[in-house]
């Protein structure tokens, strides 16, 4: 897929949402700040380990009432060991445990990585399988791709000291009892490489699901992640 | 017969010449520079080629040397024009298919492969010419041979051990003879897959 095909897949996906955004629905603003922590092991094995923090600074209804009180959601902790299959793939799996308002959730993660290098973009396939377990919701199973694109903004690979545009877009089918919902992401972020080993990248996490049975939540997460080879 | 004594004796020389190659790790940092910062060497010769397609230049920095790459697509096929920081013209890199190699290079190629590899797949080839300027350019406005040219093969494969799957850039000369090998390091891709 060229970058031509690329800039129409994502005007399309934009076009969609800001229909899906003009409906009388629910949103929620706030700051979804991160840090990956990656280690590279023996016989092509790594590991992975992420902190997540999610806070509230908005929330409401569109045209209508606006709570702008600052509310601290959830923070995740992921620890996911993975291994190279073959020249661009990796299968990985892991355990996932949420804080949330004094509960905990329990989240198992299997997934498989192919990550394509094409001449002028590296462009990373991602399928998971997550099964997420509290003592107050019943079990919930998901299925999700995600297609991230990485363009370098100078030359055609991204080297130390260069900046990237990083864009993620996500579909996630989850069935819960006997409930199912599409929830799409599509996260535009602006990358810098410092040097190999540290990446840091600031931008818009954007999220909408339910809008299957009308109910749609859009939600705008300010996103900075930290990636760090240690 | 005389054919494949030719071969036999190219297998050879290659076996013999090649033995004590080691893969090197190759490292290289490439980044856009404009038209206006290339030395005007270098631009007068691609503007020499009179293109019809957009010219795109890189500053390529190694660990020993830096130079300047002219990429540009002609008549379908993909092209690198190699300078000097002074831009004086090094060598031209042109994409061919495998099938387009002459079936006598191709053996001595793959008899090459199959001894590093287990498996092997040939991911790029490009044919790469190096000699004077006068000769470049002629060799990049007719399809004709140039005598005096250098040629070789740059062949980019996927190769598999007993332990791992890895890309290596072979450099092979025009008689199959391979001239070095280096093990391509892929940049770092967790915050794709995370």
């Amino acid at each position: 897929m060229n970058t031509k095909k690329s800039a129409i897949i994502i005007i399309i996906v934009c076009l969609q949402f800001l229909n899906t955004v003009s409906a009388q629905n629910t949103y929620q603003f706030g700051a979804l700040p991160s840090l990956n922590l990656n280690r590279k092991l023996k016989k092509d094995w790594s590991i992975n380990t992420k902190i997540e923090s999610r806070q509230l600074l908005q929330s409401g209804e569109f045209n209508g009432n606006a709570d702008k009180v600052y509310k601290y959601v959830l923070t995740d902790f992921s620890l996911i060991s993975a291994k190279k299959v073959g020249l661009n793939s990796r299968i990985a799996g892991g355990y996932l445990i949420r804080f949330r308002e004094g509960k905990l959730v329990h989240r198992f993660i299997q997934q498989y990585i192919i990550v394509q290098r094409l001449n002028a973009f590296r462009l990373a396939h991602r399928f998971l399988g997550d099964q997420t377990f509290s003592t107050n919701e019943k079990p919930e199973f998901r299925f999700r791709y995600r297609i991230t694109s990485e363009i370098p903004l100078n030359g055609e690979s991204v080297d130390s000291g260069e900046f990237y545009l990083k864009i993620n877009n996500e579909y996630l089918n989850s069935f819960q009892d006997a409930d199912y919902d599409l929830e799409i992401r599509l996260v535009p972020l602006l990358g810098y490489d410092i040097n190999d080993n540290i990446k840091i990248e600031l931008g818009l996490d954007y999220r909408v699901n339910s809008f299957l049975n009308n109910n749609t939540r859009h939600s705008f997460w300010t996103s900075l992640n930290f990636f760090v080879e240690i | 017969m005389l054919k494949y004594l030719n071969t036999s004796i190219t297998f050879l020389i290659t076996l013999l010449c090649s033995s004590n190659l080691v893969a090197q790790e190759k490292f290289e940092k490439e980044s856009r520079i404009k038209r206006q910062d290339v030395p005007s060497n270098a631009v007068q010769f691609i503007d020499s080629l009179v293109l019809k397609n957009r010219v795109k230049w890189f500053l390529e920095e190694g660990l020993e040397r830096k130079s300047i790459e002219a990429k540009f697509k002609n008549k379908k096929k993909r092209y690198s024009i190699e300078f000097d920081t002074l831009g004086n013209v090094e060598d031209v890199e042109i994409e061919i298919n495998w099938k387009e190699l002459r079936t006598q290079l191709k053996d001595s190629i793959y008899f090459r492969l199959k001894k590093d590899c287990l498996k092997h797949k040939i991911v790029k080839v490009q044919i790469q010419f190096s000699g004077n300027q006068p000769d470049l350019l002629s060799k990049l406005k007719t399809t004709e041979t140039i005598p005096n040219l250098t040629t070789k093969y740059e062949v980019i494969v996927k190769c598999s051990s007993k332990n791992s799957v890895d890309l290596f850039e072979y450099l092979f000369s025009d008689a199959g003879q391979p001239l070095s090998i280096s093990k391509i390091i892929f940049k770092n891709s967790s915050h794709l897959e995370y």
